[in-house]
């Protein structure tokens, strides 16, 4: 988001015009530039914790919640609706310079999932996974791995409070024993994984990677559409800045919330989608004027097709919601902005 | 004779050269180059006609012919600048009318229909009415009269009413805040409450119109 400059013309006004827009599904080319309001309520709802903050702090001021509709976003709406979910999910890379509104396109990517009936596993921050931790324990399934109990929690609960009924419906597959007297059986709601996590903070990670587990195993029954939105996705493949207690270096791969979302990103899954987004903002080891994929994903992104700066310069070869395991690139750069 | 070369140095100092006393001070004022000439009064014709043949000062980097541009805001953004470092005190400035905004736009929102209209969002009416509110009418000037110095009260000029008023306010935020409070959170809440006529800087001035009350008696100590 641009930074608000505030003019004397517009402090002196007061409210904000809107325009009332047709629901989410028909936004189309002609709806470019203008904004839609989300009831107060449904952002509650769909995005306990993925927008901004500075966002966060304008729905506080004006009481309401409005997105630009953006060229990027109805590009992505138009892949989602014409994909074919019998091929492995496409995976969508949405890239630009700082500010220029890569989080805020992927919250109304989000929101328009969520409006359609998806189950939407978001990831509001991959770096605050990788950075920060206060408690890291060896993980109790595998030994070499680390659990980060505090931040799995958090997601834990985030994602109960968005995905209420799909967690009553969805059934586990398999019996998970978390410790000597406590175990979930085959057949109940994925719900109660959840509350195992939040209960004993120690299995929170595992919980999550069940969890994974089990959407990426069920999506591709087909009965519900699974997205994956990840921002700052490049935190997965980067470096942490964690230490073991013996001062040695900690991979992002030996983690476990890093290891069990990797797998989530391969593209041997159909029935949904996965959208990411790079971010420089909360990188680690990485330059400020570094926002192309090569830059911030490195090696990962080989096989990615070149960047495109101007929206029309799409190779059809690549990359098409028909999805090859494509990997489709979006730029977002300062033209864009309306 | 040729200057000695520590006066030829001087000669090239820009900070502290004094322009020629014939220099017109610029003028900034759009409307009045837009007016036709029919329109301007005797005294304003004559100015534009020197304008043509005297020379003219350069204007300052601080003066500008925006609409955005006020100079009391520039005034206390000089005030609150440390170390000649303009760029972070105007980045304060613009951050303090940012939060007058949003706390006054809050407030509408959850106010009743009927109350709507007595809440003023507009952050420069809102400075411009505080910093009016604290400046005061009277003040003390220290006289020494046969060997003792007496606060005798003193009517004060426009300039020194707000030079005090600004000069209060930046004093109080600096220094009675909380250590993790920042000095826009502090600014826009102290302009909000001069602005209710409430407040520590309302408060002094009430303690030096009172002090002024006192010496009275002095009052005729004063020569001016």
């Amino acid at each position: 988001m641009p930074v608000l400059t505030l003019s004397k013309q517009v402090l002196a006004s007061i409210d904000v015009t809107v325009c009332v827009l047709p629901s989410q599904a028909k936004h189309s080319e002609h709806h470019e530039g203008r904004h839609y309001s989300i009831p107060l309520e449904e952002v509650k709802a769909v995005f306990p914790h993925g927008l901004p903050s500075r966002f966060q702090q304008q729905i506080k001021t004006f009481n309401e919640a409005c997105l630009m509709v953006r060229k990027p976003a109805l590009e992505l709406f138009t892949y989602l609706k014409s994909s074919n979910f019998a091929h492995p999910a496409v995976r969508y890379v949405i890239y630009g310079e700082k500010g220029t509104g890569k989080t805020m396109t992927l919250c109304h990517v989000v929101h328009y999932c969520a409006r359609q009936g998806w189950l939407v596993l978001h990831i509001p921050d991959a770096h605050l996974w990788v950075k920060n931790c206060k408690e890291l324990m060896k993980s109790s399934y595998k030994e070499e791995r680390l659990d980060q109990p505090l931040q799995a929690s958090v997601w834990l609960k985030n994602f109960k409070a968005s995905n209420e009924r799909f967690l009553k419906e969805i059934k586990t597959q398999k019996t998970y024993v978390w410790g000597k007297q406590e175990s979930t059986e085959e057949g109940r709601p994925l719900g109660e994984v959840v509350e195992q996590g939040l209960a004993r903070t120690r299995n929170a990670s595992d919980a999550v990677g069940v969890v994974l587990k089990e959407l990426k195993q069920q999506c591709q029954r087909g009965s519900f559409r699974l997205l994956v939105a990840v921002d700052g996705v490049n935190a997965l493949w980067g470096r942490t800045t964690l230490k073991r207690e013996d001062k040695s270096p900690v991979s992002p791969g030996e983690l476990t919330l890093v290891y069990n979302l990797r797998k989530l990103m391969m593209n041997n899954w159909n029935g949904g989608a996965i959208v990411t987004t790079l971010s420089q903002t909360g990188s680690l080891f990485k330059p400020r004027s570094a926002y192309l994929p090569q830059e911030l994903l490195g090696k990962v992104s080989h096989g990615l097709p070149p960047p495109s700066f101007t929206m029309g310069n799409r190779n059809p070869g690549w990359g098409t919601a028909s999805g090859h395991g494509g990997r489709v690139c979006f730029s977002l750069s300062s033209h864009n902005i309306l | 004779r040729p200057p000695s070369p520590l006066v030829r140095c001087r000669l090239t100092q820009v900070r502290w050269s004094r322009y020629n006393p014939s220099f017109i001070e610029p003028e900034v004022n759009k409307e009045l180059y837009q007016k036709p000439w029919e329109e301007l009064s005797e005294e304003e014709k004559k100015k534009l006609e020197l304008k043509a043949v005297q020379p003219i000062k350069a204007a300052p980097p601080s003066l500008s012919s925006s609409v955005f541009s006020d100079p009391m805001v520039s005034k206390f953004t000089n005030m609150m600048m440390k170390g000649g470092n303009k760029v972070l005190a105007r980045s304060l400035m613009s951050q303090t009318l940012e939060a007058i905004k949003r706390k006054q736009l809050e407030k509408y929102h959850k106010a009743p229909e009927d109350e709507k209209e007595t809440i003023e969002c507009n952050p420069y009416v809102i400075f411009h009415q505080a910093l009016k509110n604290c400046q005061p009418i009277i003040g003390l000037s220290s006289i020494t009269k046969g060997g003792k110095t007496y606060q005798v009260p003193v009517p004060l000029k426009d300039n020194r009413k707000r030079f005090l008023a600004m000069k209060w306010l930046i004093t109080e935020c600096r220094e009675n805040k909380n250590r993790r409070m920042l000095m826009p959170e502090k600014l826009s809440l102290e302009l909000l409450q001069a602005f209710n006529n409430e407040g520590p800087i309302i408060k002094k001035k009430h303690m030096l119109h009172k002090m002024a009350e006192a010496n009275r008696a002095y009052a005729h100590f004063r020569w001016w």
